[in-house]
């Protein structure tokens, strides 16, 4: 499975940025294709003339295969989808909703399209759709997440489908990849990892709370309204997590109180890097993740580690 | 018989009393079940009933989905 999904990928090592909105710009996901990975575009709400210029710019600074995330709760999702398959976008993963309805256009243009699922009846869906790969990502992932660990929702959902299957959540090593290929994945997707690259435009105060961060040091916010979303802890989240507390027992939460705390949260954090009223958005990994790297030290220590560790253990068995 | 199977199923999903879940009952309005819980609970009625659901456009009510199983069922 692992060679078919790369053979299909056209990319040369089992690794993807996973998008992150913000982060994942021209930029980062074309240094990580150029360094033999597959990064993916992320691209919000944006209006489809914006997705196609980040799509153009994004091909004059790499000529190998990259993939962009599509939000189909996006008010823009039909034309956006329109522009990618006319720019010829070689992989889509897909959040937020189902891509049945815009099968035809991505195979029609022959675009791989990937989802990206917290669960197995979700995969399962995804597959019947028509969905080449699933990437199935646990809740130990940055951003919005689902309620089972990598650890268990991998093996689940790899037994469940006949389709190769990319973990994400929880990985930032080459241990963390050994481990998934072990649960049955084909390959793997980070992102935190990414975030702290040196191709990644995002503010210095976002790189080293990362950098500073340790395994204790994110919150899940939000799950009273349905949509949990693992952050970074800071002043924010304190106050976030309040109010949660003090709406919960509330027989109308008033989610107002919560929206007003989180509007324009994640772009603060990002591109002003305010530590304070910012929402940085981080998987558990971050206490893994120790250094500024380049995209390509990053894989290429990525690949090293994980054959190392795959290498020692098959020493042991085979003793 | 295929009505309290589906019932059973939708009141663990969904953490409902069985009174809550009757042929009329509305998923989205009485159970405020939204798409993810209702993919979980069409992935248990595939599993139950060894059929398969390709959309679930039209499910709306309980008895849609009795009348869809009922149906898939009788062609085996």
């Amino acid at each position: 499975m692992q060679s078919e999904l790369i053979e299909k990928l056209g990319i040369k090592y089992p690794i993807i940025q996973g998008a992150m909105s913000w982060v994942a710009n021209p930029s980062l996901v074309s240094a990580v294709s150029n360094a033999g990975g597959l990064g993916i575009l992320a691209c919000g709400y944006a209006s489809s003339e914006i997705v196609r210029e980040l799509i153009r710019e994004t091909k004059s600074l790499t000529d190998k295969p990259f993939g962009i995330n599509v939000l189909l709760t996006s008010p823009n999702v039909d034309d956006v989808v329109k522009v990618v398959c006319e720019e010829q976008v070689k992989v889509v993963t897909t959040g937020a909703g189902s891509p049945g309805r815009y099968m035809n256009q991505f195979k029609n243009a022959g675009t791989v399209v990937i989802p990206v699922v917290a669960s197995v009846a979700l995969a399962r869906r995804m597959v019947n759709e028509g969905a080449d790969a699933i990437i199935c990502e646990g809740m130990e992932a940055g951003g919005h997440i689902g309620k089972t660990t990598t650890m268990n929702l991998v093996p689940q959902v790899v037994d469940s489908v006949s389709v190769p299957v990319i973990a994400a959540g929880g990985i930032a090593d080459g241990r963390g990849v050994a481990a998934a290929f072990m649960l049955g994945a084909s390959a793997v997707q980070l992102g935190t990892r990414f975030v702290v690259a040196h191709e990644s435009t995002v503010h210095q105060n976002f790189k080293d709370a990362i950098l500073k961060a340790k395994d204790i040091d994110t919150v899940v916010t939000g799950q009273i309204t349905g949509h949990p979303v693992r952050v970074l802890r800071n002043k924010l989240t304190r106050q976030y997590l309040k109010v949660e507390k003090d709406i919960t027992s509330d027989e109308k939460p008033d989610f107002n109180r919560l929206e007003e705390l989180g509007k324009g949260a994640l772009r603060r954090a990002v591109i002003d890097g305010d530590k304070e009223t910012g929402s940085f958005m981080s998987g558990q990994s971050a206490g893994l993740v120790n250094k500024e790297q380049s995209t390509h030290e990053i894989i290429q220590e990525l690949m090293h580690e994980y054959q190392e560790v795959i290498r020692e253990q098959a020493n042991l068995i085979l003793k | 018989m295929t009505f309290e199977k589906i019932q059973a199923i939708i009141v663990d999903q969904l953490d409902k009393e069985e009174e809550e879940v009757q042929l009329e009952t509305n998923f989205r309005e009485d159970l405020e079940a939204d798409s993810l819980d209702l993919f979980q609970i069409i992935n248990d009625i595939e599993d139950e009933f060894d059929i398969k659901i390709e959309s679930e456009e039209g499910l709306t009510t309980v008895q849609d989905i009795v009348t869809f199983v009922e149906v898939e069922l009788a062609k085996k």
